[in-house]
């Protein structure tokens, strides 16, 4: 388990560097100047843009400023923003938490309301409350993420008043609660932007569901479980369930970056300052710094996510553990 | 059953919210007041680097400038200028001004400020290390110099007649025993400039990045107590998601309500209430002198005076303004907005006629010969392409509008729309037939050389117009003292550029601002929209539970 581990993260790592030159290449031939991006502001002057090219080292030729940022990179030492002025490592640890915190919860929703779907429908397939389920999860899957984000907000928030119109903390109370009240206030704020993000994952979700239980209620063990006269929830709890999760399991390797591209649109109708939304503005500042460290990070997740869902299966699956 | 889902989630989630609130009743005798802005995130709150409005709103409000504008926005000599950290000022001679500090002023951590402060701050400015976006306003200073602990002389290279406001408008007083010890290579991501110390009616309680930006009332602060305790801003991605707050009771201002729409529902809220104020913003049509493919050579189609006025007269700019902007836009009529000293509503530039424009198209020679609809003149087509940046929803739409009018004259426009960095790469590199730009002016006209006279050439002047008329009616006007002078040479020169059309001036957005009914002595400035914001107030009377929050 050690080596295998061990030989992923350093797959990790060839990963990251891979990365990171696609995106500096790519990042340096798309039209755009970072410096540029204030400009139609009275408070920027042709020589000022000039200097800072020069005090950012964008002056040097590109392949002298693609290994300086490795070397420091390897340092630990991702760079100055040039839009926000400050390291970006320390940018990337203000947002890091609150897309981690909203992809979790999107998780929790989008694989705890899946699965149940998803295995409710499997066994009661063909009847009138599957086909019933399959049109909202269909309707659902097919839905934009952003558009459904803001019908939550039209209904919940600006209509009914039950949730915060946006961002993570009340600004004005937060201060003054205690931590009991800071957390429910969090929690509070998290509600519209998991949901949003977790009922579109959770609809794709329980269709794959719906098809791994289909496949496994015809097996033979299935039969003799119920041959037994085990009931209903028996059979589907400790018998099919368990097994139709395999597939589902690598699902949720693939679910996360989906999760993090998700994101952008649901931190951008929700004021959420996550990482999607850091990034996009960053890519369209020119921010290299910011988005070669951004790009490095996701890269990384990405890997650490496929990761787990690899160590899951082999946990859910002994068969797996002896093939390697 | 609306009811009852409220009470359920009001007894879940309110008690418990609620007992970390056992401060809330937290105002001290009559001050209180809180002011919740929704807008963008800031950059950096250190004046000198900083270049967002945001930014801007809130450095108005900590740091302080030697003296401040009036509202008139007068940049001749020091009329109407009002005193800040300097309490008075004298003209020594024609290229020295002395100024007096106020020795009641004061840095948030307690200590004075001094003339060092001063200073250190202009050496700070003009560090091309630290390579503020200022710098080149302030190169006429010869030096500024710390006569005593509160005198500090500026001293000119030559005399001009915007010398007092190049003194203070540009810099505002840094700290220098916080900053002094600080590489200037790392200043600019310095801490500090997240976290600063400054000397205004506020100061910084807390940034949380892309959440929200606390700022608190100084009850000590030399010029009077400010009439808000606290002061928020909250961040929004989108300025529909800001109006959505306003309407829902979350927030209390917006700044910029934008587009017609947002005013409708701003409008439906009777808690909200509208307040306007001049712009210092337009957006034109600007036409490359230079061909695109080879800048040596003019441009083939615009190179020519009468062609440009040909299209500038093809264009109905009310139709679009009112079909864009409606109520919140004005016709442009020159390269200045109204909030300028030198404006004039006797201003005006080529009118819309768009028979005398196709007779003048047809007298170039330019003539539909083929029937496709676009005229041609020596096997040229009247076609070019403009661009336009796809952050700015209100010239995306008015592109789409002056494209339909010029084609009725027979000129094909095509539009392209270009990510926002990209289009400026491609303006000031030239590579454009026309450009959909826009400029956010100070309050000084001697922009209109860097904008638009031959010094701009290489700079912001991307048309690459060229008018020596121009040039020396605008170095006339900046270099005269005399008011109605300077002000007929001003109007001189617009003329000279009107008449010349390196542009089609389209419009002039019409800010308002959203603002909840309860605040008082509500006052915008047109070139800094919170420098009076210190002075708004709540009536006890009117005070929502908001406002009695105490500052953590």
């Amino acid at each position: 388990m050690i080596a295998f581990v061990t030989r992923r993260l350093a797959q990790a790592l060839l990963i990251a560097l891979g990365v990171v030159t696609l995106t500096f290449i790519l990042l340096h031939a798309a039209p755009g100047d970072p410096f540029a991006a204030a400009a139609e502001s009275p408070y920027l002057s042709p020589q000022a843009i000039e200097q800072a090219r020069r005090n950012y080292g964008l002056d040097r030729p590109l392949w002298v400023q693609y290994l300086r940022y490795v070397g420091n990179l390897a340092r630990g030492d991702m760079g100055v923003s040039f839009s926000l002025h400050r390291p970006v490592s320390e940018a990337l640890l203000d947002a890091l938490p609150n897309t981690l915190l909203l992809a979790a919860a999107a998780l929790i929703l989008d694989f705890g309301l899946g699965i149940t779907v998803g295995t409710l429908q499997g066994m009661r397939a063909g009847t009138r409350l599957d086909r019933t389920l399959s049109i909202v999860t269909l309707a659902l899957f097919s839905t934009p993420v952003f558009w459904l984000g803001l019908m939550l907000l039209l209904v919940f928030s600006q209509t009914l008043g039950l949730f915060p119109v946006g961002g993570v903390t009340d600004p004005v109370l937060y201060p003054s609660l205690s931590p009991l009240g800071k957390l429910l206030d969090r929690l509070w704020h998290l509600c519209l932007p998991a949901w949003t993000l977790g009922l579109v994952g959770a609809a794709g979700t329980a269709r794959y569901q719906r098809a791994a239980i289909l496949e496994v209620v015809r097996q033979d063990f299935i039969r003799a479980a119920r041959a037994r006269g085990l009931s209903e929830r028996a059979v589907a709890m400790r018998h099919a369930l368990r097994n139709a999760l395999l597939p589902t399991i690598t699902l949720f390797g693939l679910t996360f970056p989906v999760l993090l591209s998700g994101a952008v649109l649901v931190e951008t109708v929700f004021s959420w300052p996550g990482m999607g939304k850091l990034t996009v503005d960053a890519v369209l500042r020119r921010d290299y710094p910011l988005v070669l460290g951004a790009t490095v990070l996701a890269a990384l997740m990405v890997v650490l996510g496929n990761l787990l869902a690899d160590l899951a299966y082999r946990v859910a699956d002994p068969r797996t553990r002896e093939e390697r | 059953m609306l009811r009852r889902a409220r009470a359920t989630l009001g007894l879940l989630l309110g008690p418990l919210i609620a007992a970390g609130c056992a401060e809330s009743n937290g105002c001290e005798g009559d001050w209180c007041g809180t002011a919740v802005i929704v807008g963008a995130d800031a950059d950096v709150l250190f004046p000198p680097t900083m270049q967002g409005d945001v930014a801007n709103a809130i450095v108005d409000l900590v740091f302080l400038k030697l003296a401040d504008i009036g509202a008139d926005l007068n940049t001749l000599g020091d009329a109407g200028f009002e005193p800040r950290l300097a309490r008075s000022w004298t003209f020594e001679d024609s290229v020295t001004i002395r100024f007096q500090l106020d020795p009641r002023a004061r840095w948030h951590d307690g200590r004075p400020v001094t003339a060092s402060d001063v200073e250190f701050t202009f050496e700070i400015y003009r560090d091309t290390l630290v390579n503020s976006p200022q710098r080149p306003m302030l190169d006429r200073i010869a030096a500024v110099t710390a006569a005593d602990s509160l005198s500090v002389v500026f001293r000119f290279d030559r005399f001009y007649p915007e010398q007092f406001f190049d003194a203070v408008h540009h810099m505002r007083i840094l700290p220098r025993h916080w900053l002094d010890t600080i590489p200037r290579r790392e200043l600019a991501a310095h801490p500090f400039t997240r976290n600063p110390v400054g000397n205004g009616p506020y100061r910084l309680v807390r940034w949380n990045r892309g959440e929200s930006i606390e700022l608190a009332g100084d009850s000590t602060f030399f010029l009077g107590r400010p009439g808000l305790r606290r002061i928020i801003w909250q961040v929004v991605a989108d300025p529909g998601v800001g109006i959505t707050r306003l309407v829902a009771g979350e927030a209390d201002v917006l700044n910029f309500i934008g587009t017609p729409e947002n005013l409708a529902r701003v409008r439906q809220a009777p808690h909200l209430r509208t307040v306007s104020y001049r712009s210092n913003q337009y957006a034109y049509i600007g036409f490359n002198f230079r061909n695109p493919a080879r800048q040596r050579e003019p441009h083939p189609i615009f190179a020519e005076r009468d062609l440009r006025r040909a299209l500038s007269m093809a264009v109905d700019r009310a139709a679009v303004v009112d079909a864009v902007l409606g109520e919140l836009g004005t016709v442009l009529e020159g390269p200045i907005t109204s909030f300028m000293w030198i404006w004039s509503d006797t201003l005006k530039a080529l009118p819309f006629d768009s028979a005398r424009a196709r007779r003048t198209l047809e007298q170039l020679g330019w003539i539909d010969r083929d029937g496709d609809g676009v005229r041609e003149r020596g096997g040229l087509k009247l076609a070019f392409e403009l661009l336009v940046p796809t952050t700015s929803q209100l010239r995306r739409r008015a592109a789409v509008i002056v494209q339909e009018q010029l084609r009725r004259v027979g000129a094909a426009m095509s539009i392209n729309e270009l990510d926002w960095s990209t289009f400026l790469s491609r303006a000031a590199a030239g590579q454009f037939d026309a450009i959909f730009g826009a400029w956010a002016l100070d309050p000084s006209p001697r922009q209109l050389r860097q904008y638009w006279g031959s010094p701009g050439i290489g700079g912001f002047n991307y048309q690459k117009y060229r008018s020596p008329e121009f040039d020396r009616l605008v170095e006339r006007a900046s270099a005269t003292g005399d008011r109605a002078q300077a002000l007929e040479l001003w109007h001189r020169a617009i003329g000279v550029i009107t008449q010349d059309a390196p542009a089609i001036w389209i419009y002039a957005p019409r800010p308002v601002a959203a603002v909840h009914r309860r605040f008082e002595n509500v006052t915008i400035r047109s070139d800094q929209w919170a420098a009076t914001l210190w002075t708004w107030r709540v009536s006890p009377d009117n005070l929502l539970p908001r406002d009695r929050i105490a500052v953590h």
